[in-house]
């Protein structure tokens, strides 16, 4: 694969994307405007808690600062393994994915550029939580911003993978996507977006309390926090690190071969422009 | 229906070009979707439709081919598996020596297919732009992309709606964006599916002329396989046509010849000026009892135009020739229709119907 033309055709998604992004000024007013909102909420809600935190979790006794990573990240996550299914979708409706599938585009280029305005603008919309919350609250990060950051794009890789499976059933069954909706609830409230995962096991028990184990965001999660709020270095945060890199292995060529499987298949069909 | 029986270059004198695209015994079925588990559910499903059966046909380069049948014959179904948009169930068919299944992105960096569908392009975004986006997605550079968007909006006379929404774009404008975009790349194949459907005649003319000159242009030799419903325009502009009905080539000529084979028939109208019209009226009876004529006033004053059927080559022109001499007439003009493509096409698609009388009989 020539890289120039990759990269070419990566950027001709994005200002794409860009352009029409443009069309709909309002929608990215109002978007800014409700994250500002939602974290004055959270500050407000974090007032109640002043004082009351559990000395277990270390991570948590700026629940503001925990808040917001938590939903930073959710809203980075979400695009990781959302995006790409969405983008699938929304060009069969349009009855434009026909048209991008006539160029002499690759899969893997198809993948990477759908989706990377959706990652541009989820950098940017996750970066307003810490940015507001740094400017108007008072909230303040610490550690090496590089290895948070190294997590943050792991992360978001390996959802991308289980991004790379929901746009194969979008492909083949264009409704119905159960990791949207697995994955989607399951991180919120297993985690540790909003409460430490720690707290499943004292109520729920172990059993449910695993689930948590299975999910990448939990690792990425950790990770940040360990970084951002509690400052550890490489060497303490090796273990969520090592976990995600297993996920990366794992399902990064199972998407691929799926998502090839699932072109094919539509083409089999005929069905690639229908929804 | 093989390769044998349609070899490319049949009817015109392509013979000494090489072979482009080339459609070697295609079938294409669509498969139920989760037959197997339907079945271990015992859930009722309609069988797999046969959308085309064993087509073969060779197209040269420069040579512009057109593909005629009804809805549902299967022309759109060949024509994507063409573009590798639908792999087929069996058979091959390969572009410039590419295999559209195996190397596809070969095939589709050598074809620019123009639909009939208008939900292919980006609503909110300007001509100009969507044009920009499909010719970065082909690998032009910014400058590339910009001369080739311009030349292109020239050619097909966009220029003032370059900076329209596609969505304000006139249905015709929409049309002429969509062949834009298929030459985009300057691809040495075009898949053209109607591409005069929603535009005004002298707009079509206009799309009908740039399309022979680019299979006509020696520099380039575009090949153009065509698809239309406007039997009128595939006969201009067509060397070789296949007709294509329930998934099957039917046949595959040049068009005066499907004509010809399909009906050695014509229709013959004679006009002439003489000053005793009920004389010739008589003679020409009592030339031919058999054979039925109309004998009426014509277009110009004082002329008169007798029609009449023969068997090509029979003798009935030279007796109604010699008969219309002997009573003085002065022959102003003599045509001749043989059997039109959209007869051929209905034979071939209800073959087992009565050909239709002869409306002009007296």
């Amino acid at each position: 694969m020539n890289p120039l033309l990759f990269f070419r055709r990566i950027w001709a998604f994005v200002v794409r994307d860009w352009r029409l992004e443009l069309s709909y000024r309002m929608q990215l007013f109002l978007r800014v405007l409700s994250i500002l909102i939602l974290v004055t909420t959270f500050f407000f809600v974090s007032k109640i808690f002043v004082g009351f935190a559990d000395p277990r979790f270390t991570q948590w006794r700026d629940p503001l600062a925990a808040w917001l990573t938590g939903m930073a990240m959710l809203n980075y996550f979400m695009t990781g393994f959302s995006s790409l299914a969405n983008a699938i979708r929304q060009e069969q409706v349009q009855g434009t994915l026909e048209s991008v599938l006539m160029t002499p585009i690759s899969v893997p280029t198809v993948i990477v550029a759908s989706s990377a305005w959706d990652f541009v603008q989820a950098t940017f919309f996750s970066s307003l939580y810490l940015v507001f919350g740094w400017l108007f609250f008072n909230v303040h990060y610490q550690g090496s911003y590089l290895l948070a950051l190294a997590f943050l794009l792991l992360t978001t890789v390996v959802l991308s993978c289980l991004g790379i499976l929901s746009a194969s059933f979008a492909m083949v069954f264009k409704r119905g996507d159960p990791f949207g909706v697995f994955l989607g609830t399951g991180s919120a409230l297993f985690s540790g977006v909003f409460f430490p995962t720690q707290l499943i096991r004292d109520y729920a028990g172990n059993k449910v309390a695993n689930i948590s184990l299975v999910l990448p965001p939990t690792y990425g999660l950790d990770g940040i926090r360990r970084v951002l709020i509690e400052g550890q270095g490489f060497a303490q945060v090796r273990q969520p690190l090592i976990s995600l890199f297993v996920f990366l292995a794992v399902l990064l060529p199972l998407s691929l071969w799926v998502f090839n499987r699932a072109v094919k298949r539509a083409k089999r069909e005929g069905s690639l422009i229908q929804y | 229906m093989s390769a044998a029986n349609f070899p490319a270059g049949s009817a015109i004198t392509t013979q000494s070009r090489k072979a482009v695209l080339s459609v070697d015994h295609i079938s294409k079925t669509y498969p139920v979707p989760f037959l197997r588990l339907k079945k271990a559910l015992k859930r009722k499903f309609k069988p797999p439709v046969e959308a085309v059966h064993d087509v073969s046909f060779e197209v040269s380069e420069g040579e512009i081919f057109g593909l005629i049948g009804p809805n549902g014959a299967g022309k759109t179904t060949l024509t994507k598996v063409m573009a590798t948009l639908i792999q087929p169930t069996a058979g091959q068919v390969t572009v410039k020596g590419y295999d559209s299944v195996h190397d596809d992105v070969a095939v589709r960096r050598n074809v620019g297919l123009a639909g009939a569908e208008e939900r292919s392009f980006y609503w909110r975004l300007t001509a100009e732009q969507n044009l920009l986006f499909f010719a970065r997605l082909h690998g032009l550079s910014g400058d590339q992309a910009t001369r080739r968007i311009s030349d292109l909006l020239r050619m097909l006379q966009l220029e003032d709606s370059a900076r329209k929404r596609f969505a304000e774009l006139s249905t015709g404008n929409k049309q002429r964006l969509s062949v834009a975009r298929a030459m985009l790349a300057d691809p040495p194949v075009l898949l053209l599916d109607e591409p005069t459907r929603s535009l005004d005649p002298l707009a079509a003319a206009r799309m009908r002329s740039t399309i022979k000159s680019l299979s006509r242009d020696e520099s380039r030799r575009v090949t153009v396989f065509l698809t239309s419903h406007n039997l009128a325009e595939v006969e201009e502009l067509c060397d070789r046509v296949a007709i294509i009905s329930k998934g099957e080539i039917k046949a595959l000529d040049a068009p005066r010849n499907l004509r010809a084979t399909h009906s050695d028939n014509e229709k013959v109208s004679i006009t002439f000026v003489v000053d005793d019209a009920e004389k010739v009226e008589t003679a020409l009876r009592e030339a031919f009892v058999a054979h039925p004529f109309t004998l009426g006033r014509g277009d110009v004053s004082d002329s008169w135009t007798l029609s009449f059927s023969r068997k090509t080559n029979d003798q009935t022109l030279h007796t109604v020739l010699h008969v219309l001499h002997s009573t003085t007439c002065v022959v102003k003009g003599v045509e001749s229709e043989r059997a039109t493509l959209l007869e051929v096409l209905e034979h071939y698609e209800h073959p087992d119907a009565e050909p239709e009388e002869d409306a002009l009989s007296a």
